[in-house]
């Protein structure tokens, strides 16, 4: 088949495009790529976060932070091109 | 000092390239679990799933993981919040062989 993938290209590859990060607990950060590091700390721009209400976790609150964000690389688990299917 | 390191470059006991192209189940540290067919990796275990599919966990119970899943499509899984990656076929649920044990 092709040729392997490499994972930091395809995030290189995804810079300037929408992408939906999943971080290890239940919060997660969608908006523009703008950029990232070695130790996979991001660089987001128009970013929103989805995170549980901690009164209800069962429900998801959405926040428009806006302008750019600095999203710290060290929870970052999975990472989406493309952003996040909205429903 | 003990322990391994300053060896040649590139050595893994983990050895993904047999794995490309075929269907992974990876766990990550906080209980999730993704399933995708194995697309990429590098030497830090970062990994590329293609239509890789995230197993809900329980609403009750965030340890308990359902059969229910979400798409997700192609990702990029962080390698430092890998803490397994096995071949789905491998995988075969048997009886548990601890129950009972003494000590």
């Amino acid at each position: 088949m092709a040729n392997r993938i490499l994972p930091l290209e395809l995030i290189d590859k995804a810079i300037g495009s929408p992408i939906w990060i999943i971080m290890r607990g239940s919060t997660e950060i969608t908006g523009t790529l703008r950029g990232f590091d070695d130790f996979v700390n991001v660089v987001i721009d128009d970013a929103v976060e989805y995170s549980p209400d901690p009164r209800d976790p069962s429900r998801i609150v959405k926040t428009e932070i806006g302008g750019e964000i600095l999203l710290n690389g060290n929870h970052v688990a999975v990472m989406v091109p493309g952003g996040k299917k909205e429903e | 000092r003990g322990g391994g390191g300053g060896g040649p470059k590139k050595e893994s006991i983990l050895e993904l390239a047999k794995l490309t192209d075929a269907p992974v189940r990876v766990k990550c540290l906080g209980g999730r679990e993704l399933k995708g067919k194995l697309r990429g990796y590098d030497e830090l275990v970062n990994l590329v799933l293609d239509d890789c599919e995230e197993f809900l966990r329980d609403p009750e119970d965030q340890t308990k993981v359902t059969d229910k899943t979400r798409k997700l499509g192609l990702v990029v899984v962080r390698g430092t919040q890998v803490s397994l990656v096995s071949p789905e076929d491998g995988l075969e649920e048997i009886a548990n062989p601890f129950i009972g044990e003494e000590d």
